[in-house]
């Protein structure tokens, strides 16, 4: 048996509004090894977590770090202690050096002076100890984001931890840079540290851990050996129920004769003088989903905002949406062609947080007759629609007067989906529609989102998760540096290592092969 | 004529002239810089002048002791800055609103306790207060046209020229100044590398009402020898401007402040002219502040789209 490093015992935390976070949690884990921790959103991981980390302190129940039970006042007590946390979200300084950004808080003096020489010999120690190839002098604005994450680990290495929680530290990644990932992580292992990681993509969490530990609904479902678990198992413990997982099944094919919803050509425009799009054509069928895999940052942003016209910006090419060109066309006009957007910042653009889902919920259609009276907007019909949509929906809350913004992420992403589905749109665009949502609602907006798609829309889904695309697309691009660099058009025979090869630029298509894209 | 004023302008007393000018708008200037680099705005700069420069005032005919008075104008500055601090950290207001509240109420509340010490609204002209003097530095001051620059100024422009150095050292080199600087360009990383950042800012809330308070003093205790209504009359400002042009950058910060003062000088040798409208003249710092910030903004605005920088 190994040595156990931390142990929680009946941990239990209640907010002060009486929202049980975690309850009677019982986990431990022991000294080197990968332990991973799943669950939906809202689950309670990231509450467990800061209450490790000392960010907050549980309402009961006892923590027990290598042996000693503990209190940590604050986060520094942790790292003090040799416990390190990599957010979800970098907490770098962008402007600064890596150097800066390791030793800020814990800075080699000399004097009442940064001892600058002693601070570079020692970051670039650790990060050649523990091969992170990184010159610990340049700034991190001109880093990549795997580069960025080295650091993070680094700043944590740096305070000689032996505890690293990583939070949903793949998010970000390509499938090549998890690949790097995890080969750091397993190298960190092989050095006697233990790795507490955080993730919601269960073929990840498959590949690396040791152990897998599951919360389900602020209760813990127990610690399973990695072998003695299968996916279906897994996925049964997280939501409590199978998944349907072929989302194929559920998809019918009508003939809507090749008739398009949305038509690229010859797309091309730049931003902060650089090209952003060159050249880029396809077309989205009536009754398909077209996927565009790819890293963010490779022009997919200016694409959706190029469409939608949510930028006004100069572009040469023709966007033709439901046989109409668009040019010059403002968004109002463009939806007017019965165009919907699930956009992919759902606090920032999909909704106003603070209104309640009433308001939310019609908000890109206020002006239709059956909600607008011309004068007055007509209150009962939009209860009506809003409570229907919630329903529908199973959008969780307690009326349709609640702000949106005090939702959870993945039921704000349904009202949006609702909203967006009530203006029956023959074409959607659907932006990481389920970018950080917890499972049962990914899935929920994944049927929707089919149903649509076989009641004859045309949906370009534009999406970061490989899985995603793959699993509800038709067909499928990959956009790298501004470009189509591949087109599948069979989503179904796609390997997956080899669509990486074209999100990462390593592989490009000929023109005729890509033309497929705007042509078949 | 117009001829005679523009051959004083490449006088050497218009160079002293625009360092007389200079050290206000500095302090008011490190004041603002201060504060923002730990990443709280402090709009209040002209306000706690205005106090400083009244409380200096009171405090030396108080105690009969200018450095007394010095004292006392540093605890109303560092104490309106705790105020702020307290409002917006502790109380959660917005530090703008309380600036703004600051500002709008300064005037009114440095002419009441003026007339409660003197009888008058005006000026603390009847109290006999002593001074701050200047310093003559032996040596240096028979070295021609340096000597000029470099002896005879007021102490609390020795004060400010060596705040400035001090300052930077501190924010560049030191810890403390690494981690004041992170507070301002990424709290939340601050904070998870153990910085206590409301602590931080809290302190250099106190440093700039420090500085603040001894800008207003330098108009008070130094120029002129009392305090009048009305007399800081935008100093701060332009120092919340200068802060605004350099954009992190002190070298920055130091060049605006340096160019608003030589527009004040300029405006000065012009009204004494009677060329122009005095009003008209009075008024060139101020459409310079104006001239510079659009300058300064339309700048930053190509850089971003230009892709240079990133967009904070």
């Amino acid at each position: 048996m190994a040595e156990t490093i931390l142990k929680l015992d009946k941990v239990t935390k209640v907010y002060p509004n009486g929202t049980v976070a975690n309850r009677d949690i019982n986990m431990e884990f022991e000294k080197g090894e990968i332990h991973s921790i799943v669950g939906e959103n809202g689950a309670g991981k990231s509450t467990l977590m800061k209450m490790i980390f000392g960010i907050e302190a549980p309402s009961s129940g006892t923590i027990t770090y290598k042996g000693q039970e503990t209190h940590f006042a604050s986060s520094m007590d942790a790292i003090k202690a040799g416990i390190g946390m990599v957010h979800q979200h970098f907490m770098l300084i962008p402007s600064f050096s890596i150097v800066d950004n390791i030793i800020l808080g814990d800075e080699p003096k000399n004097g009442i002076f940064i001892d600058r020489k002693e601070a570079i010999r020692k970051t670039q120690e650790v990060s050649d100890k523990y091969n992170f190839e990184l010159d610990v002098t340049a700034k991190v604005s001109t880093l990549s984001v795997a580069k960025r994450q080295k650091v993070e680990i680094l700043k944590t290495l740096y305070r000689e931890a032996e505890l690293i929680i990583l939070d949903e530290p793949t998010s970000v990644l390509t499938p090549q840079e998890t690949e790097q990932l995890f080969v750091q992580l397993r190298s960190l292992q092989a050095q006697g540290h233990t790795i507490l990681f955080i993730s919601h993509k269960l073929e990840e969490v498959k590949k690396i851990s040791d152990r897998i530990s599951v919360i389900r609904n602020g209760v813990s479902k127990g610690t399973y050996r990695n072998d003695e678990l299968t996916m279906e198992q897994l996925t049964n413990l997280i939501i409590g129920r199978d998944l349907e997982n072929d989302l194929d099944e559920f998809k019918t094919n009508e003939d809507f004769h090749n008739e398009k919803a949305l038509i690229v050509e010859n797309l091309s425009m730049e931003r902060n003088g650089k090209p952003a799009l060159n050249n880029v054509s396809f077309a989205v069928k009536k009754g398909e989903i077209l996927g565009i895999a790819g890293v963010e940052g490779n022009g997919q942003v200016d694409l959706v905002r190029c469409i939608t016209g949510l930028e006004k910006i100069k572009y040469d090419g023709k966007i033709i949406i439901n046989n109409t060109d668009t040019t010059g066309m403002n968004i109002k006009a463009r939806r007017d062609l019965k165009m919907a957007y699930i956009p992919e910042d759902r606090m920032g653009d999909g909704t106003a947080g603070k209104l309640p889902i009433s308001d939310n919920i019609i908000s890109t259609y206020y002006t239709r007759d059956d909600v607008n009276s011309g004068m007055f907007m007509d209150s009962k019909a939009i209860d009506k629609i809003s409570d229907d949509l919630i329903k529908t929906f199973a959008v969780k809350t307690s009326s349709n007067k609640t702000a949106v913004g005090s939702l959870s992420g993945g039921n704000i992403q349904k009202v949006v989906v609702a909203r967006e589905y009530n203006t029956k749109p023959t074409f959607m665009i659907a932006e990481q529609p389920t970018h950080g949502i917890d499972i049962g609602s990914a899935e929920f907006v994944h049927h929707k989102l089919i149903e649509m798609r076989n009641a004859g829309a045309g949906i370009l889904l534009v999406s970061a998760d490989l899985n995603e695309v793959i699993d509800l697309s038709d067909r499928v691009i990959v956009m790298f540096d501004g470009e189509i660099a591949g087109y599948f058009p069979d989503a179904n025979d796609i390997n997956e290592s080899n669509l990486g090869m074209y999100m990462l630029g390593a592989k490009k298509q000929t023109a005729e092969e890509i033309g497929g894209a705007l042509n078949d | 004529m117009l001829g005679n004023i523009f051959s004083s302008l490449f006088k050497l007393s218009f160079l002293l002239t625009v360092l007389r000018m200079a050290t206000p708008i500095l302090f008011a200037s490190i004041a603002a810089f201060v504060t923002a680099s730990a990443g709280v705005a402090n709009i209040a700069v002209e306000s706690i002048m205005t106090f400083g420069a009244l409380a200096g005032i009171l405090g030396s005919y108080a105690t009969g002791n200018v450095w007394a008075g010095v004292a006392i104008g540093l605890v109303v500055g560092a104490g309106t800055a705790l105020l702020i601090a307290f409002f917006s950290m502790r109380l959660g207001a917005d530090p703008i609103l309380i600036g703004i509240a600051l500002n709008t109420f300064a005037d009114s509340l440095s002419i009441f306790f003026l007339y409660l010490a003197t009888g008058e609204k005006g000026t603390s002209a009847s109290l006999l207060t002593p001074t701050l003097g200047s310093v003559d530095i032996p040596g240096i001051k028979s070295i021609p046209v340096l000597g000029e620059i470099l002896s005879g100024q007021y102490i609390l422009t020795y004060v400010c020229w060596f705040l400035l150095i001090v300052l930077f050292i501190m924010i560049y080199k030191t810890p403390l100044g690494m981690r004041m600087r992170a507070c301002g360009l990424n709290a939340d990383a601050a904070k998870t590398a153990g910085i206590n950042v409301g602590r931080i800012r809290v302190f250099s809330l106190v440093l700039s009402g420090l500085f603040a308070a001894l800008g207003g003093m330098y108009l008070s205790l130094n120029s002129i020898h009392l305090f009048s209504k009305g007399m800081v009359s935008g100093l701060g400002w332009m120092g919340i401007a200068a802060n605004g042009i350099a954009n992190g950058s002190y070298g920055m910060l130091l060049l605006s402040a340096l160019l608003f003062a030589v527009f004040r000088g300029i405006s000065i040798v012009f009204s004494q002219s009677a060329v122009f409208p005095v009003d008209l003249v009075r008024a060139v710092p101020y459409f310079a502040v104006f001239f510079f910030l659009t300058i300064s903004s339309i700048i930053s605005y190509l850089r971003i789209k230009s892709g240079k920088v990133e967009e904070q």
